[in-house]
């Protein structure tokens, strides 16, 4: 079956002469949630944004659903149907919560367009802070904003960058549930993670990416307990 | 003392209207564009020459004022083109030298806008020569407004109160511009986190040209405005740049709000200085007002940014 998303080969990165990605390949089936783990500085950031036309690729190609986007820009890539939450910053704080929703609504051709009051319905904290400045919001309340934010475009794949980033493990587990019923909902979900237990209890598959490549991938469930994970990580930590 | 208010808040409404696309293409392209005045001397030029064509193609020879005001409506359309024709020189601007800086740093954009500026300053006198020009001959009568017993009493022209009535129209629809329609939230995203905005779908070049736009039509009313109650002079823009900058820092750069309210502080404080230390120093209350709010409020009255 055709990839929903899949990241061939990718090299590229902020500077040219250092490449922070060196032929990372990454593949997520339809439907599936593939977490991307690996070492602090292992370009799991870098991977995402590349994909999403932040960051420049070198060589290797993006496909959404087998269709080159290689190399578009970012703003493009909503329209494809590829979608971002970035890691930090990824509200607008100065715009209220409605204002976050509607500007992304806005920007996206109609028949595309998902409804405001399914995302307000499907995350019930926001529907009660519409006029609140987003700047304004508790730190899981600003996560679920952000996705919301890309889903109102309704992607067929939303890459996360760390949605679990500074939360409690209380907050993660009611993060990760909605990001559940995200893919109930039919969205496929590449998810970059630091916290590797929430991850792969979450995930189906997951990819290990250490200095830009990917080394190790398999079923969430087996890589669980694989000791080779453990010396990844380690193997980097030093 | 009201005379002076009325007077400063004329003043202050050119200097407003000027420093609102100062702030705007601040906030958006991350420079301080030092050539925002020369917009305004360009816009004030334009409108002599739209007006000379508008006046010919209908063969109206002089204009006759319109109500009580000192011109008719050909100035109306002329100051509607030259905004238009404005806006095109600041994205011909933009195309030719700011685009190619923008990865760049800032200071590198901020020296380009000085020579932007010092070109089209000589290329304004080039064109138009160094005498002063004026929409109309037309002598306008003085309003009193209130006595002269009562706090010296005010005398005020129809032409100064159109210049204080359209900058406040003007500054309502740019707020409701930029808090009601999508454009308006594309640019305030853009400001605020330009990865951001893109990664939310927003064209950020769109929204550069759209500032660029936006600020420069200001710029060129605020520069026909200026020319309405004062002269057209190839100095108009130059003399309001640090008045501009000055209204633009005080209100908390980036702030919209902030410039408005800083351009009527800073018309302000030249005005009621004027009797304290006489008119050659006019221009320098603007900086005492702006270093003393600074120190009270390093980010200025509005400013958002620790
Ligand atoms: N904006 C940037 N400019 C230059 N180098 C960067 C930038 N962001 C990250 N890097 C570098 O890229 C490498 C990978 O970083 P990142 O993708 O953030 O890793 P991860 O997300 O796996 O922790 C690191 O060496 C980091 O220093
Ligand atoms: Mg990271």
């Amino acid at each position: 079956m055709t990839p929903a998303l899949e990241l061939d080969a990718i090299e590229g990165g902020y500077e040219p002469g250092l490449p922070i990605l060196r032929g990372a390949s990454v593949s997520v089936a339809p439907g599936e949630i593939v977490a991307l783990l690996g070492p602090n500085g292992a370009g799991k950031s870098t991977l995402v944004k590349a994909a999403a036309g932040l960051v420049p690729i070198w060589s290797g190609r993006v496909r959404l659903a087998g269709r080159d986007i290689t190399g578009l820009p970012a703003h493009r890539m909503v329209h494809e149907g590829l979608g971002f939450v970035p890691q930090t910053e990824n509200v607008f704080a100065n715009l209220s919560v409605l204002e976050n929703l509607q500007l992304a609504a806005a920007l996206i051709a109609r028949q595309r367009r998902g409804s405001l009051e399914k995302m307000f319905s499907l995350f019930p904290d926001l529907d009660r802070q519409r006029k609140l400045p987003a700047g304004r919001l508790s730190g899981g309340q600003r996560q679920m904003l952000a996705v919301a934010r890309a889903l109102v475009a309704s992607p067929s794949v939303l890459m996360l960058d760390e949605p679990s980033a500074g939360l409690s493990p209380k907050l993660v587990g009611v993060v990760f549930e909605r990001l559940r019923a995200v893919r109930d909902t039919g969205v496929t979900i590449l998810l970059v993670e630091q916290n590797v237990k929430a991850a792969l209890a979450l995930a189906d598959r997951a990819v290990v990416l250490v200095e830009g490549r990917e080394r190790l991938e398999g079923a969430a469930r087996d890589l669980a307990d694989d000791p080779r994970m453990a010396a990844l990580y380690l193997g980097h930590a030093a | 003392m009201l005379q002076l208010i009325a007077d400063g808040l004329v003043v202050g409404s050119v200097i407003a209207l000027g420093a609102v696309g100062l702030t705007l293409t601040y906030s958006i392209l991350r420079f301080a564009n030092f050539g925002q005045g020369e917009f305004m001397t360009w816009g004030a030029y334009l409108a002599v020459s739209a007006l000379a064509v508008v006046l010919a193609a209908t063969g109206a020879g002089v204009m006759e004022p319109l109500g009580p005001f000192s011109f008719g409506w050909q100035l109306i359309v002329a100051m509607i083109l030259a905004a238009a024709l404005t806006a095109v020189l600041a994205l011909l601007v933009d195309w030719l030298l700011f685009r190619r800086l923008r990865r760049g740093n800032a200071i590198t954009l901020v020296i380009a806008s000085f020579g932007a500026a010092l070109a089209l300053r000589n290329l304004v006198q080039f064109l138009y020569g160094t005498l002063p020009e004026y929409y109309t001959r037309e002598i306008q009568i003085a309003i009193r407004l209130v006595p002269r017993d009562v706090l010296g009493g005010l005398r005020i022209t129809p032409d100064q109160m159109l210049v204080i009535g359209l900058t406040l129209v003007l500054m309502l629809a740019l707020q409701g511009l930029l808090t009601r329609t999508t454009l308006g939230r594309a640019m305030r995203a853009t400001a605020q986190n330009p990865a951001l905005a893109r990664v939310a779908g927003v064209d950020v070049e769109g929204v550069i040209r759209a500032t660029w736009v936006i600020g420069a039509a200001l710029a060129a009313v605020a520069g026909v405005l200026a020319g309405v109650v004062g002269q057209v002079r190839p100095g108009l823009g130059f003399e309001l740049l640090l008045p501009l900058f000055a209204a633009a820092i005080l209100g908390g750069i980036g702030s919209v709000r902030g410039a408005v309210v800083g351009g009527y502080i800073v018309g302000l404080a030249e005005s009621l200085s004027v009797p304290l230390v006489g008119a050659e120093y006019r221009a320098a209350t603007a900086f005492v007002v702006l270093i003393g709010i600074l120190l009270l409020r390093p980010t200025g009255l509005f400013g958002e940014r620790a």
